[in-house]
């Protein structure tokens, strides 16, 4: 089909010299991007791949339907025009939206290779491309799931309805997973679907019993008289877990059942509602990893486009007012922006790093101690001495035999080979400019829409370093005393500079970059967002925290502290600002009954879905469901009070378990001892000050 | 291929088949928060998950202009899309919100349609010009020409030419009474006072009394040789030397009144609710009346909208249940009607712009449409009455209600008929319905048109 479109054809053959040389460019700079497919697709098969989450094939739910009706009506209605979609894989697939102009195309490829390169060196993506020589191979994967289930959906034998159940039952639970760990920590079967039974019998006691009643034959009357499933679960001891088991999906898969309505008992799994639990558990962690790293690898990306667009050029003249608009855009849209938080704090990652760097090299002069560094160190003279090379910063055909001087000698900074080509080139006369970018490679690099390609990453970083941008120029002075003396205070007395000059000679300008790509690897949203937001950040983006209150039955804001606005954007991107519910107990109350808990932070659950959820939860247990909780309890009476004092009332913590059996979802007084396990004390998302409506 | 299916079961989601689901959808409130806003609803199906409550929770904002204080309330974030797909840019707003008027505007320009509102009621009397007048009113008002005007024309009226009556006392044998009766006759505006004074003085001049002097022998000798000079020669002559303004010449203008009438509308929204209405009709009826509303919202000054809801029976509802509600029952369209007359009743037709838009799906009792829907949609003015027939799949043989419409009112410029299988449809039923109205004064010019070329053709 897709073939047979000339026009995306001829659109995808123009973006061939962008999406190499991009690639060329990420790659001096540092970046290691798996490689990138790139596809161009019209809108409505951009709105089809919107609604698969970045696949050409899903397995069959109406889910997609409504991503797809919402998509469409976005994209007619002009609310969000999709440019680009990604998918987290090696290789990676990139789809680009036949209709952007060439300005947004080259703006997107840039932003592509950045996510490339973020999905092939993050350590939370590892947990689920590590797979050894495969990769992640999620394309794979996923067009895998999706024949196996609308096979399954097609048997005779099978009511499709419920596949669809069941595939929404799991759906219900997709986050309850242990995302921090790879997808087959929890694992207990090879090759789902494929084993008779769910569970390896040597691993599971009651399975095991369950396989020899199994044998013996019995008519199911016999079988439900003798060995009930009290007397069952009396003896899977395995299913109780000692520790609590954040991997909820695993658990049901491992050990729940189906309730069969007609013999008012559970009874096994069919094979295939284990297929379809395991499969989709499985995507589940595939995209736990993109979603716990949102606004990292929309700044990391909405950083290196900006580095390669603005900074090198890579939009021409005349695009670069498309771009710059596209990327105000982007950055402008209202509210929590991932892409706007993303990038300004790995802008701040930068700046920092590279600040550390000089501060390191100066405390090292002698006679400079953090008391005296702000006199005796003239810091204008170190941002003048900090400015790059004038050929290095200037790089293409005018700075040519500057470069080759610089090459000449062997700095590190310029690409000799490069520059040598190009010299040749130019000697040679200039190149027939027929615009085949293909044409004879003795013709040199084109240094004058690319001039990138004379210079090392050594050199890029000098020709991009932070301290040198206008904005940035007031960094070093901006530096506290505190901070000079918490670095000085790791410094050994040795290495000593002579002179200002001497240290600064040292510095490394490529410091920033190098922190960036530490950070890109280890860190998630919790972990960065954390580690980097700081109170400039708050302050210049005028961030706010609100509650709400019971007095005055409205949201109001709460605190500008930064600190406050740091728990609370936590809270929202912890656990993928989910509650975080384990399981507690496989044999609850010796009855095989499941139970769950909810980790309480201080932030109650919603009670309408949680025991909708909890429905959910029955269909894939087969056996009575129990969930712990805390809620807030605000007596009518200290509602009335707070009001008439002008404060908020204090609510009393009551430990519930909500039940659910399949009849009516009933709500229980809980064991204090469970309250006990399920109750976090140090941890506080309030951000409410004392006197707050005074 | 896939998706294609994945949009089918979509649809059925909250249907018999996945009624199980029907708890977890949400469609768009079309009212908003803002009256002057609407929204396109979104069927968004929400599958339960653990989730904090959102008051407990609270969150994260940011100030537009510099940095809130504390205590100052706010609106809590909408909960976006969390699940984002990385490169996905654009807003996660689940509506698209519309100014109504620009919606108007837009539905004219993509459909070509020209609908323009009648005024009806009358809602205010506003103050025009000040170009009418009254004798009373603050100075500042007085209307200085007018009292000038008034005043000359009573010195007009009450200027005579002294001279001429005063010859009238030099008739012979004529006194006072004589020569006052004389100029009376004459038409003279003089008072018997005004001779009597004159005829002192002329005695006094003359010696003897007036009755003695005898310049002329009779008056009508008198008339004979002297004429009359009229007042504007005299005024002419001898200049205006003095108007005589009196209280009451005066006037003072005050500003003309001018009825305004707004443009309003009533909109009666008819569903069928019986038992045969599954959400995909359901869907669609919301899908054709929604814009329709908001385009006459855009159009009128006022809109009202009611909605009534039928099976046999008919009752009203509000907004919010209109499009979602379902009975059981049979299903007698004429109830609706029944209903819909009581309440136009509300909204007489001198005064108000009335539209009646029903849907369903053609399906109904008996003869219930020719022997009473026809009949009663005939009796009820309107601007328009709609039928738009929602049947998924096309037409069912038995469903003959916007059949039986149609052959009834033909081409009335005031019915139309519109009939919808798939939200594609969507776009061409609103023409045809807007249109209709529309068409109600360019329709006749159309046939002219046509009379017109038909004449010509036989010239030749």
């Amino acid at each position: 089909m897709r073939d047979e479109r000339v026009e995306a054809k001829r659109e995808a053959a123009s973006l061939d010299e962008p999406a190499a040389e991009a690639r060329q460019l990420a790659e001096r700079l540092g970046l290691e991007p798996y490689p990138v497919r790139y596809w161009v697709v019209d809108h409505d098969e951009m709105n089809e791949l919107i609604a698969y989450g970045g696949f050409q094939r899903r397995y069959p739910h109406w889910r997609w339907g409504m991503n797809y009706e919402r998509q469409r009506k976005k994209d007619r209605h002009g609310l969000g025009k999709a440019f680009e979609i990604v998918n987290n894989d090696d290789p990676s697939h990139a789809f680009l939206q036949e209709s952007n102009s060439a300005a947004d195309q080259k703006a997107v490829i840039t932003h592509v290779e950045a996510h490339a390169d973020f999905f092939a060196n993050n350590r939370w993506f590892g947990l689920y491309a590590d797979r050894g020589e495969d990769g992640p191979n999620a394309a794979a994967r996923l067009e895998r799931n999706a024949d196996r289930i609308a096979a399954i959906a097609d048997r005779p034998a099978v009511d499709r309805d419920e596949v669809e159940r069941l595939i929404d039952a799991v759906t219900a639970l997709e986050d309850t997973i242990d995302q921090h760990s790879p997808v087959d920590a929890a694992r207990s079967v090879e090759e789902p679907g494929i084993a008779e039974d769910v569970n390896d019998p040597d691993e599971d006691p009651l399975a095991a019993i369950e396989e020899r009643i199994a044998e013996l034959d019995l008519s199911e009357e016999v079988r439900r008289d003798v060995f009930d499933d009290e007397w069952l679960e009396a003896r899977g001891e395995g299913v109780e877990p000692e520790e609590p088991r954040p991997d909820v999906l695993a658990f049901l898969r491992d050990h729940g059942k189906r309730y069969d309505p007609e013999s008012g008992k559970s009874v096994d799994r069919e094979p295939w509602e284990t297929t379809v639990i395991d499969a989709l558990r499985e995507e589940a962690y595939y995209f736990a990893g993109q979603k716990q790293t949102k606004v990292m690898n929309e700044g990391w990306a909405t950083y290196w486009e900006s580095v390669m667009m603005g900074g090198e050029g890579f939009a021409g003249p005349d695009e670069f007012l498309t771009y710059a608009d596209h990327m105000s855009r982007v950055l402008g849209s209202p509210g929590i922006n991932p892409y706007k938080l993303g990038f300004e704090l790995w802008s701040h990652v930068e700046l920092r790093a590279a600040r550390r760097d000089v501060i390191d090299k100066l405390l090292r002069v002698e006679g400079v101690t953090p008391e005296n560094f702000h006199s005796r160190v003239d810091l204008d003279e170190v941002a003048d001495a900090l400015e790059p090379h004038p050929a290095i910063a200037g790089a293409g055909p005018a700075t040519l035999d500057e470069l080759a001087e610089l090459a000449a000698d062997g700095d590190p900074r310029v690409d000799a080979e490069a520059i040598d080509r190009a010299l040749s080139a130019r000697s040679e006369g200039p190149p027939e400019t027929d615009g085949d970018w293909e044409s004879d490679p003795d013709d040199g690099p084109d240094i004058e829409r690319y001039p990138w390609k004379l210079l090392t990453r050594e050199g890029l970083a000098e020709r991009h370093y932070v301290l040198s941008r206008p904005e940035h120029r007031g960094a070093l002075r901006n530096v506290s005393r505190e901070t000079l003396t918490e670095r000085a205070r790791y410094m050994f007395d040795i290495d000593r500079y002579a002179t200002v000059d001497e240290a600064l000679a040292d510095v490394d300008r490529a410091a920033g970059w190098d922190r960036m790509l530490e950070v890109r690897e280890s860190h998630n949203d919790v972990t960065f967002i954390d580690a980097f937001l700081t109170d400039e950040f708050v302050r210049e983006g005028n961030y706010f925290t609100y509650e709400y209150s019971r007095a005055t039955e409205q949201h109001r804001v709460a605190s500008v502290d930064a600190d406050d606005v740091r728990k609370k954007l936590l809270l929202r991107f912890t656990n993928f600002g989910k509650p975080t519910v384990v399981v507690l107990d496989g044999n609850f109350r010796n009855r095989g009954e499941l139970l769950l808990g909810h980790q309480y932070n201080g932030v109650a659950l919603d009670e309408e879905s949680a025991k909708a959820t909890l429905e959910r939860v029955f269909e894939l247990w087969g056996r009575p469901v129990n969930l712990a909780t805390i809620r807030v309890e605000y007596s009518d009476e200290a509602i009335r009070r707070a009001k008439r004092r002008g404060t908020e009332p204090k609510g009393e913590e009551v430990g519930v378990r909500f039940q659910y059996d399949g009849g009516e979802v009933t709500a229980h007084d809980l064991d204090p001892e469970i309250k006990e396990r399920i109750a976090a004390d140090e941890v506080d998302y309030d951000t409410k000050p004392d006197d707050w409506l005074a | 291929m896939g998706l294609t299916e994945d949009r089918e079961r979509f649809r059925e989601v909250g249907e018999e088949r996945r009624e199980d689901l029907a708890e977890f959808i949400s469609h768009g409130d079309l009212g908003g928060s803002d009256p002057d806003r609407v929204r396109i609803p979104v069927k968004i199906v929400d599958l339960p998950e653990f989730e904090y409550d959102q008051r407990e929770a609270g969150g994260v904002g940011q100030g537009q202009d510099g940095q809130p204080q504390p205590g100052q309330p706010v609106e809590p974030e909408p909960d976006g899309d969390e699940e984002g797909d990385p490169g996905e840019e654009g807003g996660e707003h689940e509506y698209y919100e519309m100014d109504p008027e620009e919606f108007a505007r837009e539905l004219d320009e993509e459909l070509g349609l020209d609908l323009e509102p009648k005024g009806k009621r009358v809602v205010e009397e506003v103050e025009g010009d000040f170009t009418d007048t009254a004798r009373a009113g603050p100075r500042g008002t007085l209307d200085v020409d007018e009292f000038f005007k008034r005043g000359l024309k009573r010195h007009l009226a009450t200027d005579f030419d002294d001279e001429y009556v005063r010859e009238g006392l030099f008739v012979a044998g004529a006194g006072v009474d004589d020569a006052f009766a004389w100029a009376r006759d004459e038409g003279i505006p003089v008072s018997r006072a005004w001779i009597a004074d004159a005829a002192a003085t002329l005695a006094a001049e003359h010696g003897e009394p007036v009755a003695a002097l005898d310049r002329w022998e009779s008056f009508d000798a008198l008339d004979d040789a002297v004429d009359r000079e009229p007042v504007t020669q005299r005024i002419r002559r001898e200049g205006l030397d003095s108007v005589p303004f009196r209280r009451e010449d005066e006037r003072f203008r005050h500003p003309e009144v001018i009825e305004k009438r707004e443009r309003n509308v009533v909109v009666v929204n008819v569903r069928d609710a019986s038992g045969s209405m599954r959400e995909t009709k359901r869907e669609l009826v919301e899908r054709v009346f929604t814009p329709m509303d908001w385009y006459l919202t855009g159009k009128y000054d006022a809109a009202e909208f009611r909605y009534v809801v039928h099976d046999a029976e008919a009752w009203e509802v509000d907004r919010e249940e209109f499009f979602g509600v379902q009975s059981g029952g049979g299903t007698r369209i004429s109830s609706a009607y029944e209903l819909v007359a009581e309440i136009l009743e509300e909204y007489p037709y001198s005064e108000w712009n009335r539209y009646v838009f029903a849907a369903g799906d053609s399906e109904n009792a008996g003869s219930d449409t020719t022997d009473a829907v026809i009949p009663l949609m005939e009796s009820i003015d309107a601007n328009l009455h709609a039928y738009v027939e929602t049947q998924p799949g096309g037409a069912a043989p038995n469903a003959r209600h916007a059949d039986e419409v149609e052959e009834a009112f033909g081409d009335a410029d005031n019915v139309a008929v519109a009939r919808v299988s798939e939200p594609d449809d969507v776009t061409d039923a609103i023409y045809e319905i807007l249109s209709t109205e529309a068409d109600g004064d360019g329709g006749a010019t159309a046939g002219e048109a046509a009379r017109g070329r038909t004449d010509g053709g036989e010239n030749r």
